[in-house]
Formats: C-alpha cells, structure tokens, sequence
C-alpha cells in the first residue's frame, strides 16, 4: 500500500529546525549587513534575494570593496548549483509551467532536500506531482518567512552573541542532514561521500573554483553506472 | 552597493531556481535515474566546503566534532536527530576545551 501523502502540518514540522537554524543566520545577515548598506538596503535584499550564500557572499564581497560586476559575477556563479537542483526536481513536479516558475521561488537547498524526500518512493504521476509541489511551496513559505524575520530581528539590533559558534557549526551539520535524509541507499551514500572528497581537493588545490564544486562534483558522483530506471516496488506485485 | 545591483542580484539568483524547473523539458527516465543519484552529493559537497576557508582554513575543532557528531548520526536518516547531535557535539567540545 503506498504510503499516505505527509500532511502540511508534518511537513512544517520536518522544515521547522532549517526554519529555526535560517532565522538564526536571517539575524547574523541583518545585523552584519545594517552596518555596511544599512537597514532599508539589508531588508529589500532579504525579502527579494532570499539567498543566504549569495548574500553572505556580497556583503563580503562589499566590504572588501568590490564593485557591481564582482559582486554579480560571484552571484552567477554561486546559483549554478540551482541549475543542476532545478534538474532534479522537474521530473517530479507537476507540467504547469507558471506554477513550477512560482515555485521556483522556495527552491533553496533545505527546501529541494525536504522535496526530494517526500516525493522519494512514490509511484512518478499527479500524486508524487502534488506531494512534491506541495512540499517545496510549505517548507519554502516558513524558510523564507524565517529568513526575512530573522533579517527584521537583525537589523532592529537583535544580536546572537553567544551562539556565534553555534550558527558556524550550523551550516556543515544542516547539509549533512540534508545529505542524511536524501543517501537513501549505500550507493547514493558512497557517491556523497565521494563528491565531499572531490570538494575538499578542490577547495585546497583550486580554491577560485571552489563556488561550483557542487554542481560539478554532484553531477561527476551521479555519472557512473547503470542508468536504466529501477522498477518501483509496486509495479511487482 | 545600490538597490539596481540588489535587484540584479535578485534576477540571478530567481533566474538561476527558474532556469531548469522552467525551461527543461521533462528528462527521460535514464536521465531522471542519473538525476536523483545528484542531491545527496551536492549536500556532502556543501557540508564539505563550509569546513575549508575560502583561505584554505579548515573550520574550528568544535565546529568539526559539531560535524563529526551529524555524520555519525546520519544513518538515522533524521534531520533533527543529525541537528541535534551536531549542536551536541559542538556544546561538548566547547565544555571540554577542544
């Protein structure tokens, strides 16, 4: 019998911790990013970017003192990982183009794990479709109401001192439980554990490139192979 | 940095999620095989470039057992249990002196 469809309610509760751990960093952005471009620029990027990396990533970039090409130029190549993601998830969202170009909205990286999951062992048709767009448009609204919350916290002088540490530490341990909950075989664990090796040779031996290493070692992991679609288990009996 | 370079920025990033959603055609089921095999890595790959610096520094002790702790949780498959056990770990490696 195939599984029952996770209700909004479950699927809040799977996004709440991300929700939590982005709210965290919604408030480190607004905080650091008020004392550079002030409070009206910090919000506006928050509400219309909602992108942590990318705009960590400017803000760094803008108190190095980089001017607009840089800043767009290492924003391009930080997204292309988006590229390979948006890949993985249009086979399992539904053939509306206008509401898979809203969706596109709430794709982030916790968002495209959470998708990932629930769609994982469904039968491909309008079902997996619905739990799939269902999901990402859930867990993408409370993600990106925790970000431009925490922005707003931020930038009225709320401040993290003391869990400084803990939001560091927040980031390899969020993706190592997006990769816990989406290595659902040995061999999808064997093939992330070999694009985090390929990560770290580049981040070492070629750090200028170090932006795309996700998408390009995501997609070298995925190539070997056999790649003949597995039947699904209810197709057996 | 002005609101037009914002708003760019918006257009790269909101572009980039619109890009293959949108624009791709629906892959073959080969492809789809080939596709699904690619999330797991990507999030290793993240986790693994949020430990090393753009300097190539690898992170703090405490943020590395943080990490340590997460991945020997990880065969749980659970997210929260893999929060958990990371901020765990970071807490005990602060507690201890690491």
């Amino acid at each position: 019998m195939p599984e029952a469809p996770p209700s909004v309610g479950r699927t809040l509760a799977t996004a709440l911790p991300a929700a939590l751990a982005i709210a965290v960093f919604g408030v480190i952005f607004g905080a650091s990013a008020t004392a550079v471009i002030g409070p009206g620029l910090t919000l506006v990027m928050s509400l219309v970017v909602f992108s942590g990396a990318t705009q960590f990533a400017t803000l760094a970039l803008v108190v190095a003192g980089a001017a607009a090409p840089a800043l767009l130029a290492t924003a391009a190549i930080l997204n292309v990982r988006h590229l390979v993601m948006g890949a993985v998830l249009r086979p399992i969202l539904g053939s509306s183009r206008l509401r898979r170009g809203l969706l596109a909205w709430f794709m982030l990286d916790e968002t495209f794990g959470f998708t990932i999951v629930a769609a994982d062992g469904r039968t491909a048709g309008p079902d997996r479709e619905a739990v799939a767009e269902r999901t990402l448009f859930v867990s993408g609204m409370l993600c990106y109401l925790a970000w431009v919350s925490g922005t707003l916290l931020g930038i009225a002088g709320a401040g993290v001192r003391g869990v400084e540490g803990v939001a560091a530490a927040l980031f390899p341990v969020l993706f190592v439980g997006l990769a816990a909950l989406t290595a659902r075989t040995t061999s999808l664990a064997v093939r992330a554990a070999a694009a985090a090796g390929l990560t770290a040779v580049v981040c070492f031996a070629a750090p200028d490139w170090r932006a795309l290493a996700p998408a390009v070692a995501g997609l070298l992991v995925a190539l070997p192979g056999d790649p003949r679609p597995r039947p699904h288990p209810s197709d057996a009996a | 940095m002005s609101l037009l370079t914002v708003l760019a920025l918006a257009a790269i990033t909101y572009g980039s999620r619109l890009g293959a959603m949108v624009l791709l055609p629906k892959p073959s089921p080969r492809i789809e095989t080939v596709l699904a095999r690619v999330p797991a890595a990507i999030f290793a790959s993240l986790a693994t470039l949020s430990l090393i610096s753009p300097e190539r520094q690898v992170a703090d002790v405490p943020v590395l057992v943080a990490t340590l702790a997460a991945v020997i949780a990880a065969p749980r498959r659970s997210f929260a249990l893999c929060l958990a056990a990371g901020i765990a770990g970071y807490l005990l490696s602060v507690v201890v002196g690491l």
